[in-house]
């Protein structure tokens, strides 16, 4: 090993990761090259001088001003959420109740109300509030736990396909 | 001091999507400290790291959701943070820099040093503590482009490990090491210029 060669390969010698036998080579070429020794030091020195530096710290004046913006911020944020969760919340509760007076009024699309058949037959809950349907029940009074089990089924028609019976 | 249970980083991140003031103020002692220097130290403008730490804040509360903890949440905040200073520095005109290569150590056709290597580190101990020193340091790093100085900020200032710094600025090990080798060539040389003349170039 010569000295360019220890100078590319110093940082995986200094930091570990460098295979066995080329250690060897490069602590060779350390005890009878006085050069890089002395590179060695400064660079592991350089090393550890540079550990001392620290990131600028944040002036208190910025610091007030970024904390009431991320206060503020966030509320906003939160509340944008909220009110988009509701609207979301509100949108597929009427989706739902749609679905629910099509299949009472048995105007549901060949496709959904194989999906309806199929999932009667499987999910009891979803089976008595159906029977409770085909009985004059009212669609509007779908228990949440199920409207996620209908609003499934409203996702699972393929795109472009109408879900109900003109 | 935020409570016990906002260290846990699943937690923080959980009551920060349900909007908890609580989440926020933790969320905000704990990391703008970090998200300032280090935009600092990237965009080297007061204004600009401020601005782009509160690009940093947005993005998180945007995308606290899909913070999925495959990784440590300071390492998605930093990179957030990186992501957000560099989109700042694309539309700016580079600041000048100093070419590295005038930095790295020359040797002869056989791979030798050409000139003999002075040992400094004895001699720089006792200016550890030198004010002086530091501000040298800070300088010689804002001088590199910013490629070896984020390198450079994450794995030796920051202390970040080598595979985390490479997650953080999407880069590969390999890269990383030898962009921070690079970088360490280059102060060096710069520190034995700087204690050879007693004075910055």
């Amino acid at each position: 090993m010569n000295c360019k060669e220890l100078v590319y390969l110093l940082g995986d010698y200094l930091d570990g990761s460098m295979e066995e036998q080329l250690r060897r080579d490069l602590d060779d070429h350390l005890v009878m090259c006085e050069s890089c020794t002395k590179f060695v030091q400064t660079y592991d020195k350089t090393k550890l001088i540079c550990r001392q530096i620290r990131l600028t710290e944040i002036p208190e004046e910025f610091r007030e001003r970024l904390n009431s913006f991320v206060i503020q911020k966030a509320r906003e944020h939160h509340k944008g959420l909220e009110k988009y969760q509701k609207m979301a919340a509100e949108e597929q509760k009427r989706q739902v109740e749609n679905l629910l007076q099509a299949f009472q009024e048995q105007r549901l699309a060949p496709s959904l109300s194989l999906l309806f058949d199929t999932h009667r037959d499987r999910c009891e809950t979803c089976g008595g509030f159906l029977r409770y349907l085909n009985g004059g029940g009212e669609p509007k009074s779908c228990p949440e736990e199920i409207e996620e089990h209908f609003a499934e089924f409203l996702d699972a028609i393929p795109p472009g396909e109408e879900p109900y019976l003109s | 001091m935020p409570a016990e249970r906002l260290l846990d980083d699943n937690v923080l991140l959980e009551e920060l999507r349900n909007g908890s003031s609580e989440a926020v103020e933790a969320l905000f002692e704990r990391f703008h400290g970090k998200i300032y220097g280090l935009a600092m130290s990237i965009l080297k403008n007061e204004s600009d790291a401020e601005e782009a730490s509160q690009d940093v804040f947005l993005t998180v509360f945007q995308k606290a959701h899909t913070f999925k903890g495959n990784s440590a949440l300071y390492s998605w905040i930093y990179r957030i943070c990186v992501n957000a200073c560099l989109m700042r520095l694309r539309g700016k005109r580079r600041q000048e820099t100093v070419s590295i290569e005038e930095f790295m150590p020359v040797f002869t056709e056989d791979g030798m040093h050409t000139s003999p290597v002075e040992d400094w580190s004895k001699e720089v101990e006792r200016k550890m503590l030198d004010k002086e020193l530091g501000h040298v340091i800070k300088k010689f790093t804002d001088d590199l482009s910013e490629k070896y100085r984020v390198v450079f900020v994450l794995s030796d200032v920051e202390g970040l490990s080598n595979e985390e710094t490479a997650q953080i600025l999407g880069l590969t090990v390999p890269a990383v090491k030898s962009r921070l080798h690079r970088a360490r060539l280059y102060l060096r040389e710069q520190l034995t210029r700087y204690l050879r003349e007693g004075k910055t170039e």
